[in-house]
């Protein structure tokens, strides 16, 4: 590859990326402010939400375990 | 962890009912200290052998199907009942567990339930299995990458 065909690619290659224009470099670190955004973000929860439906079944199943005590071993029978 | 999921969901699936054993286990131990007069061994066949190789397989059953019915793993759990509540009493009636009266039924000779009380009782195994399963049985195949 002679001299012609480098400053040739070389023109090539700068009309294919023209230069950015102005100040390459930004301003500031914009890192801390992608960790701020990530710390802002609430957590997804780990699985299935907790509902209202299921807390009415939850205190249907214990109610009917106290007042009725004979229940226990036979739900424990079945699991 | 992509191989073997249906080993792995039936390890999550036997997981609740393994855990409770010790827990009945302690029942013979009370019995056989105190010579309580209870056929704890009998009632344990079904709690001890049925119990958890029919969890697993109904887990295994959830992960086959669920692509297609799109079913919700606790309203999947929450229909074991309907299996395990009939396999259940036929074989406590056999074994002597589970005897039937005029107006009631005597589990483990001791824990007499009215008739009146078997349908709440049904709906709360319902209901208790669908808790299980949605959120403990639920949390483990999501642990093991099945779910």
């Amino acid at each position: 590859m002679n001299e012609h065909h480098e400053n040739r690619i070389k023109q090539l290659l700068q009309q294919a990326m023209p230069p950015v224009e102005g100040d390459p470099e930004p301003s500031r670190d914009p890192w801390p402010a992608v960790l701020r955004r990530i710390d802002a973000q609430p957590a997804k929860p780990a699985g299935v939400s907790w509902s209202l439906f299921d807390s009415a079944l939850l205190a249907g199943l214990v109610a009917l375990v106290a007042l009725f005590p004979a229940s226990i071993p036979v739900f424990l029978y079945y699991l | 962890m992509n191989t073997h999921p249906y080993l792995r969901a039936y390890l999550a699936g036997t997981f609740i009912p393994t855990l409770v054993l010790p827990l009945l286990l302690t029942f013979v131990v009370i019995r056989l200290v105190e010579r309580v007069p209870i056929p704890v061994e009998q009632a344990l066949i079904f709690p001890m052998t049925v119990v958890p190789l029919l969890w697993g397989l109904w887990n295994m059953l959830w992960l086959c199907s669920n692509e297609r019915t799109h079913l919700p793993l606790g309203l999947h759990g929450a229909v074991l009942p309907l299996l395990l509540m009939p396999a259940g009493a036929s074989l406590a009636t056999c074994l002597g567990v589970l005897k039937i009266g005029a107006d009631d039924v005597v589990w483990f000779q001791v824990a007499h339930v009215p008739y009146a009380l078997i349908a709440p009782m049904f709906l709360a195994a319902l209901a208790g299995y669908y808790l299980v399963w949605k959120y403990i049985v639920g949390f483990l195949n999501r642990l093991l990458g099945i779910a």
